[in-house]
Parts: structure tokens; C-alpha cells; sequence
């Protein structure tokens, strides 16, 4: 049976033994597809919930319950009374916790991730099915551990997804100390899951490769994936270590991070933002290279610079190791040790300006297909573009001085966060959707999506800068309270109801995705003439993904070749026997007898 | 939901004016951009802002517009292929060369400015004051007419002794404490000794361009600054420190050296045990 044939319907007839059957497929299944799909609902679903929490903080920013209004009444008219400056700041720690580690994280590493790997490398599963598996539930635990905060005495955890000590470890200072307790349980488990993936990430890309799948014709997906494991694999144990001891300080009498008792509240954030920027780069990487490939796909041409980006992606990697100190430069850190952060985190912005190069560089010369994939891939372009000028302005220790903490950096991290990775997601999804369902989406709705969700984005966070140079702080219940601020209400009522706009967008992508699940137009094994592997077999993919092991005999980009019939070329296609691009003898197929 | 355009448009002026309407408050430098700066520092920083801001509009221009060209030029057209491209290695050399070189100079012009604001000593002739934050107020203190500060020891910074002094410290006799309420005179340079009895708090000024966070277990004493127009504004705390948070502010006045002195003249010496003035609603969590 050739890959050829292994069809939708075909699936049903090339049943490993090992496949569950059934609904116990979709609770407990070893497949990495049905684990890449399991993250992707939980997900989807946590970025709704995260969504929600956002549109209650901005409605508490626009119409505080607090306002002192002209009158001397207490309240503005149109707030909602039950949310007190103590919810209020649970709820931006749990929208903060809730989009990284239970969205942003899972969707690019653990849906995606999970998803394509095997697909694009040519092989049958992960490295460890059984793992990965109890990573999703690990995982999945972790989200309702942190989320239970909201149902204890005191409420969910209030001190910021950053929990700077001595006020997350202090019960006196926080005034919910149980549901920060849970809050860092929760991390703790989260890391747990979050290592288990990472090792099988690598493993199976280091060993499953299949023959001829050298490193460097990789797509750059997995090549982000890859570097992303290995980051989740230093950077997570420091804040499961961070969480252990925070647990430990709030609950059993230890001092690590109480001042009054000898402690050290700068350990906390040495050791938060160690992980904490690694972090960062975590939460984008996975995006840059699903990007890549989107980008590559739809302009009908290969990736500009192929091993520049895999060479930027990496330094990306080493040097996101030697910058978390810029998250401290006011922090009282030594004023030296703060210098040197700033010029370290100059530099990690160099491989960021390659990668955006090469990205102009890809759609250069193209013959560009604007469907929703691509808009969204070129919306994730343009708005890392702003949100990576905005951090130059933070790298510059002098001008941190003034806009640290400020509703710059908010809108600066949403504009990587948001801007970069969710449109990221979005682009992914409707790439892969044909892939993972065996039917397209359908493009009129995804365009009217995308527009809806680019334009109220912009409207929503740009004018954050804007109040954030005004001098307006973040993680204030009330702004009104300032006078300096009241005169800005105006732009934070705007910035509200474009968030309110924002996320009622949304809705028209969940229609499009579910009705599309039924009624989308059946896609078939290529619909995109993409030529990585996972094109190769039918939609959705069979248990065990390939028939027989596929081999590799060419890059992962070879689009528009000249001299071919189509304008793209398979990568399991062999080469012409006079081909010039001739594959070296140790990727060549061991001729049968 | 509206049946006419106009009932749409009174309902969000409606919601606009519920929130901002009795502000008499127009801020000089309107609501879009920076505050007014007045110190020295200020200035300095807003300079190196406008250099990054310059620097990144334009290459935004750039980019965006290449992006668009491109994306208007190469939009797929029937019988026109792509070129085939897997890239230029001079191109890449190029554009990694010069972003370094532009970045590296951001990094040490930025320093050197940094290392000027917060690495060399202050004035010596400098008005001293100590600030103290508390969840959720500011304790400060002022030197009486000798011009001295008590020492402060943040091991020693307790609830009853919020500036960790020495009793016997004679600098300290004729300190005099206020709360929530800064006086400073302009013109004149002034050094910040900052400490925290509890949390992390953070002074934060804008029309100075000024934060620092202030982290309990130690005093930070390399801040300082001169202020060059007087005006009234307030300090506020930027660093997420518990349910009041969000009204941890004081008074700041930027007045005259002939005010300032008037205003220092009328207050009483400290005794090193304060009991804050504070409003029952400021007391904090921990002290109740």
C-alpha cells in the first residue's frame, strides 16, 4: 500500500493494533494526533475562559466600582460591584496564568508540537506515546488546580502572574494565601507536564527522523519545536524549583524569599525571570516557525535564508538565557549587573531583525495566495514587528526607568503575545484544520474573522502605548483614583470596548470551526501543494501516519523549482537522474536485494 | 440592538461621559503623549525616547512599506510563477551586521547615560530624604535645620520603626516626619533614601520619568534628581503591593526654596517611634 493510497477513507482500514477504539480514543489514546487535538480543545477552551477574564479586568479599568464620581456616589453607574480591587487583581494574575500556561504554551507546543512532529520528521508516533499522554492530563490537572483559586476562602492568587515575593509568600500580605498556594502547586505540576513533552520532543526528533531527514531539511517548525524543547527542559525545573520553595515560605515556615526573616526577595526574582524569559522566547519560537512554513507555502516559494533562520532561531535560544535581567533593571539589582542585561538584551534583538529579513525576503518574488492562513501568518509579521520596536525602547535601561510597569509594557507584551503568537495560532489552525479534520475551513467566514480580529486588536492594544507614556501604571484596580490618569478614562473606556469587540470576533471563528468540522469542503491529502511530509498522507492522517516509513530526498521548500511541471516538489519525491541537486549517497534508498 | 445610527452614538457618549465627565482636569500636554517633564534626569531620558522613537519609525516606514509593495507586487496572478530563491548570503551578512552595530550603540549610549543618573554620587549639598513604603502609604523623613539624616539600617525597619534609625543617632533629634505628603523645593538636587517595611513598593513619578522599586531588606540610596519648574503632582506606587494597591499615592509639591523652607519651618521633630498619621483605610493588612 503506497502512501498515495492512504486516504481518508483508508484510515478505517489500516488499523495498527494498537489504536483505541471508540470514545476511549479521545480520553486515553497513546496517538499523538488524538493528544496534539486534546490540547487543542482544552486549550481552546481555556483561551475563552482567559478571554473572559481579560474583558472583566478592562470593564473594572473603564467604569471602576471604586470611581468617585462627581456627585461624591461611589461607583460609576455602569460597574460591576463585584469587582473589588482584590478580584481585580486575582483577576489579572489569573488572565496572565491562564493565557501562558494554559493557552499560549499548549496550543504552539503541546497541540501543534504534538501534532506535526511526527507528521513532518516521517515518523509513526512520539518517541513515548505513554508520556505524552499523562503530559495532557498532568497537565490538564495543573490548569483546574490553579483555576480552583476562584472557589477558596480569599480568593484566587492576586500578587500578579509574577508573584514577586514577599507579598505572594506572606498570607498577611496577600490575603489569599489558599489560592496562591494552589496557584504554585498548580506551576508546579504544569512544569511537570511541560518537561515530560520537552524530552520527547527532542528524543523523537534526535532518533525518528525518517531516512534521509537530515537536520537541515527540517521544516522550520520542527526546528523551532526543537530548540523550544530543549529551552522548557533548562528553564521550567528553576520555576517548579521557585514554586516548590514560594509553597514552602506561605505554608511551612520557610524564609527563602521573607526579608524580615533573613530571606531574599531578589532570589524570587532571579529565579521567576530565569525562567521567565526563556519564557518568552518559548511562547514565540514555535510561532516564528509555523509562520515560516505558512509563509514559505503560500508564496509559492522556499524559505529566504533557510539556515540563517535555524542560526538566528538558536542564538535566540542561547541568548534568551543571558537576559532575564532586564526585567530588573529598577529592581534595586546591582546597577553594574543591570548594565550588562541591557546590552545583552540589545543583542538577542539582532536574530529577531534577521528572522522578520528573511520573512520579507520569503514573500519577495512570490506569487502570494491571500487566503486566511496567510493573512494571519503576515498579520503575525507586521505586529512582532511593533511589538519588537516597543521593547527596544525597554532594552534601553535609561527610558526603562520611566516606562517600566506601565501600560507600555502591556501593550508591548500583548502585542508579542497576542500580535505574534495568537495570530500565530490562528494562521496554524487554518493551515493544519484541512490536515487534522479532512475538511477546509471556510475562508469567506476565516477572512471576516481575521479583519474583525486585526482591526479591533490594533484598536484594543495600541493605545496602551499611549496611556502607558502618560504615566499610567499597570495592575492598578482604579484609575480614576489618580489624578494624573482621570483625564486618560476617555482612551481606557475606547481601549474596553474594543476588547469587548475583540473578543465577541471570536465567535465567528468558533462557528466557522465547528460548522466546518461537518459541512467544510472536503480537503484532500494536499490541499495547499505544500511538499512536507504530513501532505503526503491522507487527511486525517491513519493510525501509525505513514503506510510505509517515507524517504527524504530534498529540502523542506521546494517550491517554484525550475524546469518541474508543478511549482512544488515533494520532499519524498526522488530526484531526476540528471538532476544537479543530487542527493548524497548516505540519504540515497538502499536499493532492494 | 439600536434602531438608528444616532441611538448607537448617544449610547457610547453615554458610557463615555458616565466615566469622564467632572474631571476639571485638563492635562497641559493633552491626553495622547507624555506628561510634563520637570527634572533634570527627565529631560535626558525623554531625549534617548525620541532617539529609539525616530529611529524605530523609520524603519518601521521601511518595513511596512516593503511589506506592502510586496505584498501588492507578487499577489499571485494568473501565468506569472515565483522566482525561485533559497536566499542571498551578502543580504544576510548585511542585515545582521548593521543591527548590531545600531543596537550596540543604543546599549552603550544608553549606559553611559545610565551610569550617570544612577552610578555617580549625588551632590554633596543634596536635600536628603527618606522614604518608607508601607502596604499601603509612604512614611518620609526630613532633616531639621542641621541638614542631617538619621542613619538608616533597613534590619533594623520595624512596624514602630519604620525608617530603622538609630535612637541615639543625633543627626536624627530634630528630624521631622510626614505622611503621604512630599515637599520639595526646585532647583535644588535631591537624594532619595528608599526602604520598605513590608512588600516591595515602588516610587513612581512620571513627570519626572522616575522609578525605582523598593525592596524590604534593604535602602536604596543612589537615586537622585533636580527639579527644574514647580508644580503640584503625586507620587504613586508602581509595584502590584496588595488589595490597596491601587490607592497608594501621595501628595508631591514642587514649590518654591522660600515655601519649602516655610512649610519644613512648622513641623515638629520626629520621635524615632512614629505613629503614622494614617487614615484607618490606609492602615495595612498586616499592622491590623
Amino acid at each position: 500500500m503506497s502512501t498515495a493510497t492512504l486516504s481518508h477513507a483508508g484510515t478505517h482500514d489500516h488499523h495498527d493494533s494498537h489504536e483505541t477504539s471508540g470514545w476511549k480514543k479521545y480520553l486515553w489514546s497513546l496517538d499523538h494526533k488524538v493528544i496534539g487535538l486534546q490540547y487543542l480543545f482544552s486549550s481552546l477552551l481555556f483561551l475563552f475562559l482567559g478571554g473572559g477574564l481579560a474583558l472583566l479586568l478592562r470593564w473594572q479599568l473603564a467604569f471602576p466600582s471604586t470611581q468617585v464620581m462627581p456627585d461624591g456616589a461611589v461607583g460609576n453607574p455602569l460597574s460591576l460591584a463585584f469587582i473589588n480591587p482584590q478580584f481585580y487583581n486575582a483577576l489579572f494574575t489569573m488572565h496572565a496564568t491562564v493565557m501562558v500556561f494554559l493557552v499560549v504554551m499548549p496550543v504552539l507546543i503541546g497541540a501543534f508540537g504534538n501534532y506535526l512532529i511526527p507528521l513532518k520528521i516521517g515518523c509513526g508516533d512520539m518517541a513515548f506515546p505513554l508520556i505524552n499522554e499523562l503530559s495532557y492530563w498532568v497537565w490538564l490537572a495543573s490548569g483546574l488546580i490553579m483555576l480552583a483559586g476562584f472557589f477558596v476562602a480569599g480568593g484566587a492568587a492576586a500578587a500578579g502572574w509574577t508573584a514577586y515575593a514577599p507579598l505572594s509568600t506572606v498570607g498577611a500580605y496577600n490575603a489569599s494565601s489558599t489560592g496562591q498556594s494552589l496557584w504554585a502547586v498548580g506551576l508546579f505540576i504544569n512544569g511537570l507536564a511541560s518537561i515530560m513533552g520537552a524530552f520527547n520532543y527532542i528524543t523523537t526528533i534526535v532518533n525518528m527522523r525518517a531516512p534521509g531527514m537530515g537536520f537541515f531539511r527540517m521544516p522550520l517548525a520542527v526546528w523551532a519545536l526543537f530548540i523550544t524543547a530543549f529551552l522548557l527542559l533548562l528553564a521550567v525545573p528553576v520555576l517548579s524549583a521557585a514554586s516548590a520553595m514560594l509553597v514552602l515560605d506561605l505554608n511551612f515556615g520557610t524564609n527563602f524569599f521573607n526579608p524580615a526573616q533573613g530571606g531574599q526577595p531578589l532570589l524570587w526574582q532571579h529565579l521567576f525571570w530565569f525562567f521567565g524569559h526563556p519564557e518568552v522566547y518559548i511562547m514565540i519560537l514555535p510561532a516564528m516557525g509555523m509562520v515560516s512554513d505558512i509563509l514559505s507555502v503560500n508564496s509559492r516559494k522556499p524559505v529566504f535564508g533557510y539556515r540563517a533562520m535555524v542560526y538566528a532561531m538558536i542564538a535566540i535560544g542561547l541568548l534568551g538565557f543571558v537576559v532575564w535581567g532586564h526585567h530588573m533593571f529598577v529592581s534595586g539589582m546591582n546597577l553594574v549587573l543591570s548594565a550588562a542585561f541591557g546590552v545583552s538584551t540589545m543583542v538577542i534583538a539582532v536574530p529577531s531583525a534577521i528572522k522578520t529579513f528573511n520573512w520579507l525576503g520569503t514573500i519577495w518574488g512570490g506569487a502570494i495566495r491571500f487566503n486566511t492562513a496567510m493573512l494571519n501568518a503576515l498579520a503575525f509579521v507586521a505586529m512582532f514587528v511593533i511589538g519588537g520596536f516597543s521593547g527596544i525602547f525597554m532594552a534601553s535601561t535609561p527610558v526603562n526607568i520611566f516606562v517600566h510597569h506601565t501600560y507600555f509594557i502591556v501593550a508591548h507584551f500583548h502585542y508579542v503575545l497576542f500580535g505574534g503568537s495568537i495570530f500565530a495560532m490562528f494562521a496554524a489552525i487554518y493551515f493544519w484544520y484541512p490536515k487534522m479534520f479532512g475538511r477546509l475551513m471556510n475562508e469567506t467566514l476565516g477572512k471576516i474573522h481575521f479583519a474583525l480580529t486585526f482591526v479591533f486588536f490594533n484598536l484594543c492594544f495600541f493605545p496602551m502605548h499611549n496611556v502607558g507614556l502618560g504615566g499610567m501604571m499597570r495592575r492598578i484596580a482604579d484609575p480614576t483614583v489618580y489624578e494624573h490618569l482621570r483625564a486618560l478614562q476617555p482612551i481606557n473606556q475606547f481601549i474596553t470596548l474594543s476588547a469587548i469587540a475583540l473578543g465577541f470576533s471570536q465567535i465567528v471563528f468558533l462557528y466557522n470551526f465547528f460548522r466546518s468540522l461537518r459541512h467544510g469542503q472536503p480537503a484532500g491529502q494536499n490541499p495547499w501543494e505544500a511538499t512536507t511530509l504530513e501532505w503526503t498522507v491522507g487527511s486525517p492522517p491513519g493510525h501509525g501516519n505513514f503506510a510505509v516509513t517515507p524517504t527524504v530526498y530534498r529540502g523542506a521548500y521546494e517550491y517554484s523549482v525550475p524546469g518541474h511541471a508543478k511549482d512544488f516538489v515533494l520532499q519524498t519525491e526522488p530526484p531526476e537522474p540528471d538532476s544537479p541537486a543530487g542527493v548524497p549517497a548516505k540519504f540515497r534508498p538502499v536499493p532492494a536485494g | 440592538m439600536f434602531r438608528t445610527k444616532a441611538g448607537a452614538l448617544a449610547w457610547i457618549s453615554a458610557l463615555w461621559a458616565s466615566g469622564s465627565t467632572g474631571w476639571a482636569e485638563i492635562r497641559e500636554t493633552g491626553v495622547w503623549w507624555l506628561p510634563r517633564n520637570v527634572s533634570n534626569f527627565g529631560h535626558e531620558i525623554d531625549f534617548i525616547f525620541y532617539v529609539i522613537l525616530w529611529l524605530t519609525g523609520i524603519t518601521a516606514v521601511l518595513v511596512f512599506g516593503t511589506m506592502i509593495y510586496f505584498m501588492v507586487r507578487y499577489r499571485q496572478r494568473a501565468g506569472v510563477g515565483a522566482i525561485h530563491s533559497h536566499g542571498n548570503n551578502t543580504l544576510e551578512i548585511v542585515w545582521t551586521t548593521i543591527p548590531v552595530f545600531i543596537f550596540l550603540a543604543l546599549a552603550i549610549y544608553g549606559n553611559e547615560m545610565w551610569a550617570r543618573m544612577r552610578m555617580e554620587v549625588p551632590p554633596a549639598d543634596a536635600l536628603q530624604v527618606a522614604i518608607v513604603g508601607e502596604q499601603f502609604g509612604w512614611n518620609l523623613r526630613y532633616p531639621g535645620p542641621d541638614g542631617k539624616l538619621a542613619k538608616m539600617d533597613s534590619h533594623k525597619i520595624t512596624k514602630d520603626n519604620p525608617f530603622g534609625i538609630d535612637p541615639a543617632d543625633p543627626d536624627g533629634k530634630d528630624d521631622f516626619t510626614t505622611y503621604n505628603d512630599m515637599v520639595i523645593p526646585v532647583g535644588k538636587a535631591v537624594r532619595l533614601h528608599l526602604g520598605s517595611k513590608d512588600v516591595i513598593h515602588s516610587f513612581y513619578v512620571p513627570e519626572f520619568r522616575l522609578y525605582q522599586d523598593m525592596v524590604p531588606g534593604r535602602v536604596y540610596d543612589f537615586v537622585w534628581f533636580k527639579t527644574d519648574a514647580t508644580g503640584h503632582f503625586q507620587l504613586a506606587c508602581n509595584q502590584l503591593c496588595g488589595q490597596g494597591h491601587y490607592k497608594m499615592f501621595g501628595k508631591l509639591g514642587v514649590v518654591t526654596p522660600a515655601e519649602y523652607d516655610a512649610w519644613a519651618k512648622g513641623k515638629a521633630p520626629a520621635a524615632v517611634t512614629t505613629s503614622t498619621a494614617a487614615a484607618p483605610e490606609n492602615v495595612s493588612v498586616a499592622n491590623r
